[in-house]
């Protein structure tokens, strides 16, 4: 497999590169603490955690609190066990997994290998070709078939609205990554331009869409799968009633939810 | 009481949107998470709340009569047939409730195919299903024509 | 839009999926071994209906076996609290198999509480009987599941289909999925009609969010009534409409702290009110006043009279029963398994009943079949002692032919709460499983034209909506489309001001009821121009259709019994009393959709139990 970064070397200076990956990276931090700002979420998040400590009933110390975060990065984070469906875990992993490998390769390759003199091991496009087609199937399938508007609320699949900025925004970035690299391995240079192109601005807005769109949730959901795991340590249970003291007996009538 | 979802808790599994018997419980289109969309048609009958696997859903009083302070939450376990309730007083008083649900395993009813098929005697009674046994008295009760009274109009 | 038609063909269908059709899908599979059932429900069946919270008690149990109650008893009590009107015969059967089916709920897993003492069910009252009833609707859903060949959740019947070889013949339904929009036809040789009575006709007293606070659910849409009234189907005592005494706000139930806990009313200043009044009933009602247990209605309006004297509010004594854990635990659980949001309201008021004595109130009227009033279809008795003008086949057969009905659906049948209307369910599916075996080569045929017609009126919402959406920039306020929570509100201000509602203390007469119903016809004029934004908002559509022609029924008989044989529910001021001369009857309505044009006549009742 051919190192798509260091063919387009020929018409984008690796610089020009490397500049446009720092960039992007600096869009989701800025974009991620705008968000934080301009919604005051980190208010809400401290004043929160006040109102928990009235009324916790035992305090977590600093050992106990480390291990319920090492717990939150294995369990939710790599794990994706805050997902009650076993599909859309799945789903989540493929993508999660296959844009972290995406990402990852890209920058190496960007940073590292980015000229056709020196294009760098065969495994590394190997990888990203397989994080690119990774995100994807995980993609596509929640897409068209998972996502609970689609799957509870019957609607069609081809309804757009706000939440999908993301998610369309990532599968476009990496289908149009994958159409581009083919068509230039092929040596098709017009519509290897038209599909960097392509690619080039799906990816500009998914990393500059981040203050509108679900892409700082992935650093909310583990903050708050960690912050309901110290209020279970500590007693505040957010006002839950505890866990009944009757053995586990009779199984669970739970189904998923009708598809339409 | 209508419901309200909190956002960090909701990962969007549409279990409330599948169970309200007012239909109002539905998908936001920027988060993607659950929402009472039509709060002057919510009963409070807690059905989302208690579908909740991430016990996401809460409820606040209805804004007409409710002073704000209070909290009425549940924990309805399946597997051990309980559910449990925490209620919390405007003034911080606290009250907790705990009950059985079921006394049966989930899925266990024998369904009415699996009983002997009737006679066409019994389809031509007046028993339903499971009577006389049912009833646990000998027979079912019947008037006699000759024994009604003939009452005024 | 074209959309895509789903034909669905059964021999019995079962419209609702409720107590009532629950029970009714039980009872065909178990008679109806290889026949078609299908259930269809608008909500989702594990918590659709009343009871989707749950219930704490059951009201209809006779407990035979341990000679607590015979079905005589029940029929005496439901014809005392309803001042002499219930249909004898369709009561007598319903409490006569009722046993069974409470004996059968408590082998499915229902936790009934026991008496310590005696090992019986823990008894609330004499006709009721304590429960732990949260999954009380989950459970009966689990056997109507098991026994159904298929449920339909989220598809809203809002019509149903005539023979079109014979006349006056169901035939099936019509409706919409409320998720994706597609047009159903329903086949069937039998239809079991066990949809909800009618809340939200009259206006509630919260009309903020506090308007999803009614004391029966806010989808009871009245689909009971407006179903068979538009097949055609004979209606009887829609003017019985309930009032109910609950506590203030959240319409909490009052029966476990009257019956178990022992509580008893008074006003603001302490006084037992009941007395005051007791020589003033007589002068309405006559003898009935002395009658034990005091019908419902007259102890409405006892409090009625002594909140308008001034002496208000009414409150619920409950300081001294409170102090004993053991009452207020059943105090509090008697909210949390049945209607939560009272324990929300006292919670946020910090009204804790060891303290304070909670006020209680008169609700807005309700339109219903299967409590302490019985409005509905009339319908064809038991066949083996019905007297011969109750009784023309098929017992639970409207008089429509094929089309059954059970729980609020069916009128003159007071008092069967959630196991009589399980039991009614029953009753009317071995009678539809008997009407289809007996016509094995008779099935009716619905009429493409007439569904054909009925799919565009059905979507015709949506149509106005898209299409008038145009004239303005934003905002609900448009000339030419009606938003169904507009015409809901509407509807319950004119039903409130003219047909006797809270604001004009439940009082009508003959000029106001003639004005309510000028006032209706412009609201079913303009029912063609409701605008539903999305599917949802179609549910709510013709959730309101189903209420206004209801509402007009309501009228139509409030208008025709000329005399008050309710207080407390409601007054005819220009017939203030009541009258068993010319009144001690059952009225009978019948709409002709093709004139809308309503007839009404009287039926005898025959008191066939002494």
């Amino acid at each position: 497999m051919h190192n798509p970064f260091a063919a387009l070397s020929a018409s984008v200076p690796p610089m020009a590169m490397q500049v446009y990956v720092a960039v992007m990276f600096l869009l989701v931090v800025g974009g991620t603490l705008i968000d934080l700002a301009h919604k005051g979420s980190a208010k809400y998040f401290f004043r929160r955690r006040e109102i928990v400590s009235f009324g916790a009933t035992r305090r977590v110390g600093a050992g106990e609190a480390a291990a319920l975060a090492a717990e939150t990065l294995v369990v939710t984070v790599l794990a994706a066990g805050e997902f009650c469906g076993v599909w859309r875990r799945i789903t989540h992993l493929l993508t999660m997994y296959g844009f972290i490998l995406y990402v990852v390769t890209t920058a190496v390759m960007v940073f590292a290998y980015p000229t056709a003199a020196a294009p760098g091991p065969a495994i590394v496009p190997e990888l990203w070709y397989l994080g690119a087609v990774l995100v994807c199937v995980g993609g596509y399938w929640y897409w068209l078939l998972q996502r609970v508007d689609v799957a509870a609320e019957g609607r069609s699949p081809l309804r757009l609205v706000r939440a999908d900025l993301f998610i369309l925004s990532l599968l476009a970035s990496a289908t149009f990554a994958l159409a581009w690299a083919r068509v230039q391995a092929a040596g098709n240079e017009l519509w290897g331009h038209v599909f960097f192109g392509l690619y080039a601005l799906s990816s500009t807005v998914l990393f500059a869409s981040v203050p509108w769109s679900k892409f700082a949730h992935m650093f909310y959901k583990p903050a708050a799968a960690l912050q309901k795991r110290i209020e279970q340590a500590n007693g505040f249970r957010a006002n839950l009633p505890p866990p009944a003291d009757h053995p586990a007996s009779f199984g669970s009538a739970r189904r998923q939810p009708n598809n339409y | 009481m209508p419901t309200f979802v909190y956002m960090t808790n909701c990962d969007g599994c549409g279990y409330c949107v599948d169970i309200c018997p007012s239909d109002i419980m539905h998908i936001d289109p920027t988060y993607r998470r659950a929402y009472n969309v039509e709060p002057n048609m919510c009963w409070e009958c807690y059905s989302c709340v208690k579908a909740c696997p991430q016990q996401a859903i809460d409820c606040r009083g209805y804004a007409d009569f409710a002073p704000l302070g209070h909290s009425v939450r549940v924990l309805r376990e399946e597997e051990k047939a309980t559910v449990s309730w925490r209620i919390k007083f405007r003034d911080g008083r606290e009250k907790n409730f705990v009950s059985p649900i079921r006394t049966t395993p989930w899925g266990s009813i024998k369904g009415p195919s699996a009983y002997a098929p009737p006679s066409a005697a019994a389809l031509a009674s007046q028993e339903l299903a499971h009577e006389p046994e049912a009833l646990k008295v000998d027979s079912l009760p019947q008037l006699a024509r000759n024994r009604l009274k003939k009452g005024l109009v | 839009m074209s959309r895509k038609t789903v034909f669905v063909d059964s021999d019995i269908l079962v419209v609702g999926g409720g107590m009532g059709g629950c029970g009714a899908t039980y009872e065909s599979r178990y008679w109806g071994r290889d026949l078609k059932i299908v259930c269809v429900e608008k909500a989702n069946i594990e918590r659709s209906g009343a009871v989707a919270q749950g219930l704490y008690a059951i009201n209809c149990y006779m407990g035979m076996h341990w000679n607590e109650n015979q079905p005589e008893d029940h029929v005496r009590y439901a014809r005392n609290d309803l001042m002499g009107l219930v249909r004898e015969d369709l009561g007598y059967d319903i409490a006569r198999h009722v046993d069974a089916t409470v004996h059968k709920f408590e082998e499915w897993g229902l936790p009934i509480m026991k008496d310590p003492k005696t090992g019986r069910y823990q008894r609330e009252g004499k006709w009721q009987i304590m429960i732990h009833g949260e999954s009380y609707k989950p459970l009966v859903a689990e056997a109507a599941r098991k026994a159904a060949s298929a449920v339909y959740n989220r598809i809203m019947v809002t019509h149903l289909l005539m023979d079109s070889k014979r006349p006056n013949r169901v035939a099936g339904a019509v409706g919409f999925n409320v998720r994706n929009g597609d047009f159903y036809v329903f086949r069937a040789k039998a239809v079991i009609v066990a949809a909800g009575g009618a809340s939200h006709i009259f206006k509630p007293r919260a009309v903020g969010e506090g308007m999803g606070r009614t004391w029966y659910a806010p989808w009871s849409s009245a689909s009971a009534y407006a179903l068979p009234i538009l097949a055609g189907a004979k209606m009887t005592q829609m003017e019985n409409r309930i009032v109910l005494t609950r506590f203030k706000d959240g319409y909490g139930p009052v029966g476990a702290y009257f019956l178990h806990l022992k509580t008893y009313t008074q006003n603001a200043y302490g006084q037992d009110y009941e007395a005051f009044w007791r020589d003033s009933i007589e002068k309405m009602v006559g003898d009935y006043v002395n009658h034990h247990p005091v019908p419902t209605c007259l102890r409405n309006h006892a409090l009625l009279e002594e909140v308008k004297a001034g002496r208000g509010p009414i409150r619920m004594v409950t300081k001294e029963a409170f102090k004993d854990p053991h009452k207020e635990t059943i105090g509090w659980e008697n909210f949390l398994g049945m209607t939560i949001g009272q324990a929300v309201v006292w919670a946020s008021q910090n009204i804790d009943p060891k303290e304070i004595n909670p006020e209680l109130t008169t609700s807005e009227p309700y339109v219903m079949g299967s409590h302490a009033t019985c409005s509905g279809a009339w319908a064809s008795g038991p066949e083996d002692y019905a007297p011969a003008e109750y009784q023309w086949g098929y017992n639970r057969m409207m008089t429509v032919e094929g089309l059954f009905g059970a729980g609020d659906t069916i009128g003159g049948t007071a008092h069967k709460f959630s196991s009589g209307s399980f039991t009614e369910g029953r009753i009317a599916a071995k009678a539809a499983v008997r009407y289809v075996m007996e016509r094995s080569n008779d099935r009716p045929e619905v009429s493409e034209t007439e569904y054909a017609r009925l799919k565009k009126v059905i979507y015709q919402p949506l149509e106005n909506y898209r299409i008038g959406r145009n004239e303005i920039v934003a905002g609900t306020v448009s000339p030419s489309y009606l938003l169904p929570l507009h015409g809901l509100q509407r509807l319950e201000k004119i039903m409130d001001e003219y047909v006797g509602g809270i604001s004009a203390h439940y009082t009508t007469n003959q000029p106001l009821l003639t004005r309510g119903l000028e006032l209706l016809a412009m609201l079913k004029e303009d029912l063609a121009y409701l605008g539903a934004e999305d599917l949802h908002q179609l549910q709510r559509a013709w959730e309101l259709q189903h209420r206004v022609l209801a509402s007009e029924c309501v009228t139509q008989h409030t208008l025709f019994r000329q005399e008050t044989r309710w207080p407390g529910y409601y007054y005819r001021a220009d017939h203030p009393r009541l009258d068993d001369q010319d009144w001690h009857c059952f009225t009978l309505s019948r709409y002709d959709r093709d004139s809308g044009r309503w007839e009404m006549e009287k039926a005898p009742v025959y008191h066939i139990i002494d």
